[in-house]
């Protein structure tokens, strides 16, 4: 596996777009000083926090650029998360953990220097600043702008906050949702529970005089089911994920979320070997929308692009897709895991639309690939933590609903393979190779979904796959994910039903 | 700061604050990435860390916390959230903790010189591979070549007395060529890492087969879907095997989730494999004295001549299975609880060259990349993508990209038919190249 692949771990497909509607009702919450963050629930006071003195982060500023730059910024960010494990109906492990730190970049040119610690104090983010600032050595000292605090619009909202939440409360929903997988059916075996939850606070603060902070919640809810009938073992998978409080478990319940993944577990136990070959391919709304989100996302983030070498290269205001396929990355949706506010390098996330009824618009950059491009910032500046320089990330990556039927869509296809489910996959960013693991798939026969059949790989090339979607159904939805290119980020993909001409489809018989 | 006297001193710690038994893992990084593009430096990244990670029981729950901050304060309120945890948690009564042992010094874990050289001459290797790379004929585009190091200390102690530490390094260095006609793409990786810079390969020989691997593939024809035979490249292979490690791994054995759950001493796969797992290779990129928990680590036989002959254990799973711990628990820095891994990981060389294997098959598929999942551990069932080379009568005939290879382990497994020589120890997963007799392959 190359330096150019990137790839994303399997989720299951969710009803975010609903979640998100109501979420928007609820009143936005006031960024909390980030101090007050660190308080936990257990009246043990908080060890750290993020010491915003803004005259030493213009001091640091104005150090990383002291032998030249174009550009330099600070990143401070604290990070509390939480992870309860369940497994054969035993609590595994309770997990704790405080994660902080700063990094300083310096852009000299279309040079980067970065250097970080885990201590923020003064002489370590001077030194972290001098590191930094190799890249530009034996330069002239820059001016930075003296930073003030930069509006940016919120699109997350928290009713019940993460750090207000009793732990009896995490351990509830987990027993619920073991429970609820356990009595599907008496074929489920066992069910493995997985909550996470973190508040991660951001201050960013650069040369072009920004100066932001604010407060990410995240949950992440994974059940899985693994059903045994004596001959046959499948393991299911249900995830919920969103930028969002406790009251996430309000709108979609545990029990909700298991019965899903044993519903998988139990179906799939008649699954027989799937086909080879090349067919044509019905994708189900939802988490589907992954396969964009390698096949055509990845190559659209313009890293690669500014590079030279990326599949879409030197192909904005040309046709690429279907007349039937427009393609968005929207970091705005309310609450969604993929929602950013603004992004880890301060610019306000948008709705970004790529490819618009088959036409390439345009690329998601970062400060420097903006620069190197020319282009506008998209707010795609990402980064896992302050360990890792920003990237151009996706965010919720999606095809824009159509107007086919979905039931006319399968109905119309008279052989081929149902996809109900997508585990995950990878793409070639160079070469446009992508390929996905089926979760829940079926063949199509006369119209109709009939058997279940093995996990069977998809293959084929972004070109081909947006060149032969040939139908798009009116029933968009979502799916959380998370998305690996060195470092990892959350988001979602999603779509609505989808018919692709021709994709390769690696079953173990003719 | 003496980190050996700390960990000792936060195991009590612990213990005062209420754990019944405690455990203290802490690890120090220092890591360095140069990438340069176009022959110019592009990005240069720096840094140093420490974090510590808490595992506790009270009354046999389980507790777990972790912190990068090490002032008293927050290393006392980080214990106390372990606590917390291990409080509302269900009692297990497998979660034990290892007692203490004597490590066996490992030759070769950390080399002094790899901080000493020179920064401009490591940005310079990396420039130097990218121009070779680049100087290949057919090599069009560059995504770049990369100089990595990094350096760390382990530091472990838990209430049973058990103590230890142990220094490692590494550096790596490599580049990403691709090659283009007209309008085709592709893409050639190569890289090496070593525990020694003076055992890294020259730039000569990685910059050859980045670009080799890039021209290799241009031009393919697909093939029509059929059976026919597989040859997976000593580079590939675990692309394959991958699935058999996490099968016999204790949790998913215990938990019902494995497909060779009752296959122990059974033999399930061609006579012609045999998998070792070894934690104490000298200047092994897996090798350490101790594992994730303290245990001391081990050279296992993990499948005998096709036969399964051990599952791989920490001390939890051990204990579950009334087993001793194999020396398996893996741990992914300071903020995770052990999980169950492998050390340096090999299948034993046969008696082919690659060129005989080649020579020996009539029609088949010699495959150079894999994706996907690998064997699905819970199932057995297997299907990637793959590309390669076309092979008739013995010889290469055309490249192959975009097909996909498929079968259940045991009819992959037990068709492995021949089994080259060509093991490259310097990888923490290493097979020779290897034939499956014959295996679903989708084309047009």
């Amino acid at each position: 596996m190359g330096g150019d692949t990137y790839k994303v771990r399997d989720i299951p497909r969710r009803k975010f777009l609903e979640l998100g509607i109501k979420g928007s009702l609820i009143t936005a919450a006031t960024p909390a000083i980030i101090t007050q963050l660190l308080s936990c629930n257990q009246g043990i006071p908080p060890t750290s926090g993020i010491h915003t003195d803004k005259a030493l982060l213009d001091k640091v500023i104005a150090r990383a650029l002291a032998s030249g730059g174009d550009f330099a910024e600070v990143y401070i960010e604290n990070r509390i998360s939480r992870q309860i494990v369940m497994e054969e109906s035993k609590f595994r492990s309770g997990l704790y953990g405080i994660s902080q730190g700063a990094g300083v970049r310096v852009i000299s040119g279309f040079k980067t220097g970065y250097a970080y610690t885990d201590e923020i104090t003064p002489e370590k983010l001077y030194r972290a600043a001098e590191v930094a600032s190799y890249v530009a050595r034996n330069g002239t000292p820059t001016a930075p702008v003296n930073i003030s605090p930069a509006q940016r619009e919120s699109f997350v909202t928290v009713k019940q906050p993460l750090g207000e939440v009793l732990d009896e409360k995490r351990i509830e929903v987990i027993e619920r949702a073991n429970q609820a997988a356990l009595d599907y059916d008496p074929r489920i075996r066992m069910a493995m529970v997985d909550y996470y939850d973190e508040v991660r606070s951001r201050v960013i603060a650069n040369s072009e005089g920004v100066y932001l902070q604010d407060e990410l919640p995240l949950l992440f809810f994974i059940v899985q089911a693994m059903s045994d009938n004596g001959s046959a073992r499948h393991m299911a998978r249900e995830r919920l994920s969103m930028h969002s409080g406790f009251e996430m478990f309000g709108e979609v319940t545990p029990e909700e979320v298991a019965r899903r993944a044993a519903r998988e577990a139990i179906d799939m136990l008649a699954a027989e070997a799937a086909p080879a070959g090349i067919m044509d391919v019905v994708m189900e709304n939802g988490w589907g929308g992954v396969l964009i989100h390698e096949a055509v996302g990845h190559p659209l983030e313009a890293d690669n692009i500014a590079k030279n070498i990326g599949a879409f290269t030197g192909k904005v205001g040309m046709k690429v897709a279907t007349d039937k396929f427009t393609m968005v990355d929207d970091g705005t949706l309310p609450n969604f895991r993929g929602t950013i506010n603004f992004d880890d390098e301060g610019t306000q996330a948008r709705r970004n639309v790529l490819i618009e009824n088959g036409v390439l618009l345009g690329y998601m950059t970062d400060i420097l690939s903006a620069k190197q491009l020319g282009m506008e910032r998209t707010g795609n500046g990402r980064r896992e933590s302050f360990r890792n320089i920003p990237i151009p990330r996706m965010t919720n990556t999606f095809i824009e609903a159509g107007t086919d039927k979905p039931a006319d869509i399968l109905a119309s296809t008279k052989k081929g393979l149902y996809v109900q489910s997508l585990s995950g996959g990878s793409v070639n960013s160079v070469t446009g190779m992508f390929n996905f693991t089926c979760r829940e798939a079926y063949l199509i026969e006369n119209g109709r979904k009939t058997t279940p059949v093995k996990g069977a790989t998809l293959i084929g090339s972004c070109m081909d796959v947006i060149r032969n979607i040939d139908a798009v159904g009116d029933d968009l939805d979502f799916g959380p994910g998370i998305c690996g290119k060195g470092q990892s980020a959350e988001v979602t993909a999603g779509q609505p039903t989808v018919r692709i001409r021709g994709i390769n489809v690696g079953g173990s018989r003719a | 700061m003496d980190y050996i006297q700390l960990t000792r001193d936060l195991v009590e710690k612990a213990q005062k604050l209420g754990a019944d038994a405690a455990e203290v893992y802490l690890r120090t990084s220092r890591n360095l990435s140069i990438q340069v593009r176009d022959y110019e430096m592009e990005t240069i990244e720096e840094a140093a860390s420490v974090g510590i990670g808490f595992r506790v029981m009270a009354g046999g729950r389980l507790g777990f916390s972790h912190c990068n901050d090490l002032s008293a304060k927050a290393l006392e309120d980080t214990i106390m959230q372990a606590i917390h945890f291990a409080k509302i948690t269900t009692p297990d009564e497998y979660n034990v903790l290892p007692g203490s042992t004597v490590f066996t010094q490992i030759e070769g874990l950390y080399d002094p010189a790899i901080i000493s050289i020179p920064m401009d001459k490591k940005i310079q290797m990396a420039i130097d591979l990218e121009k070779l790379a680049m100087g290949v004929p057919g090599i069009s585009l560059s995504s770049g070549a990369s100089f990595r190091e990094g350096d760390g200390e382990v530091f472990i102690a838990n209430s049973n007395g058990l103590s230890g530490s142990y220094k490692t390094s590494s550096c790596s260095i490599g580049v990403g060529v691709v090659a283009e006609k007209g309008d085709q793409k592709n893409t050639g990786w190569e890289s090496c890492t070593r525990r020694f810079f003076a055992d890294l390969k020259s730039v000569e020989e990685i910059a050859a087969e980045a670009a080799r691997k890039a021209l290799e593939l241009i031009d393919p024809v697909m093939i029509p879907t059929q059976r026919a035979a597989v040859i997976f490249d000593s580079n590939v292979a675990f692309s394959l095997l991958g699935g058999v490690i996490s099968a016999i791994n204790g949790d998913s054995v215990l938990q019902g989730a494995s497909f060779l759950k009752n296959s122990m001493d059974q033999a399930f796969a061609s006579p012609l494999l045999t998998i070792i797992d070894d934690g104490r290779m000298p200047r092994g990129l897996g090798s350490a004295p101790f594992d994730g928990e303290g245990v001391a680590t081990q050279k296992r036989i993990l499948v005998e001549k096709g036969v399964l002959k051990g599952f791989l254990h920490n001390s939890y799973t051990a204990k579950r299975a009334g087993a001793a711990s194999t020396g398996n628990a893996s741990r992914r820095g300071f903020t995770t609880l052990p999980g169950i891994g492998t050390h340096n990981l090999y299948v034993e060389a046969g008696q082919h060259t690659p060129e005989e294997i080649i020579k020996a098959t009539r029609r088949g598929l010699w495959v150079k990349e894999v994706t996907g999942y690998g064997i699905n551990p819970v199932n057995g069932n297997f299907s990637g993508g793959a590309s390669g080379l076309w092979i008739e009568n013995g010889e290469v005939r055309h490249p192959v990209k975009g097909v996909t290879i498929a079968g259940s382990a045991a009819e992959v497994l037990g068709a492995i038919d021949m089994m080259a020589n060509n093991l490259d120890l310097n990888r923490s997963t290493a097979s020779p190249t290897f034939r499956v007799a014959e295996m679903q392959i989708g084309g047009k």
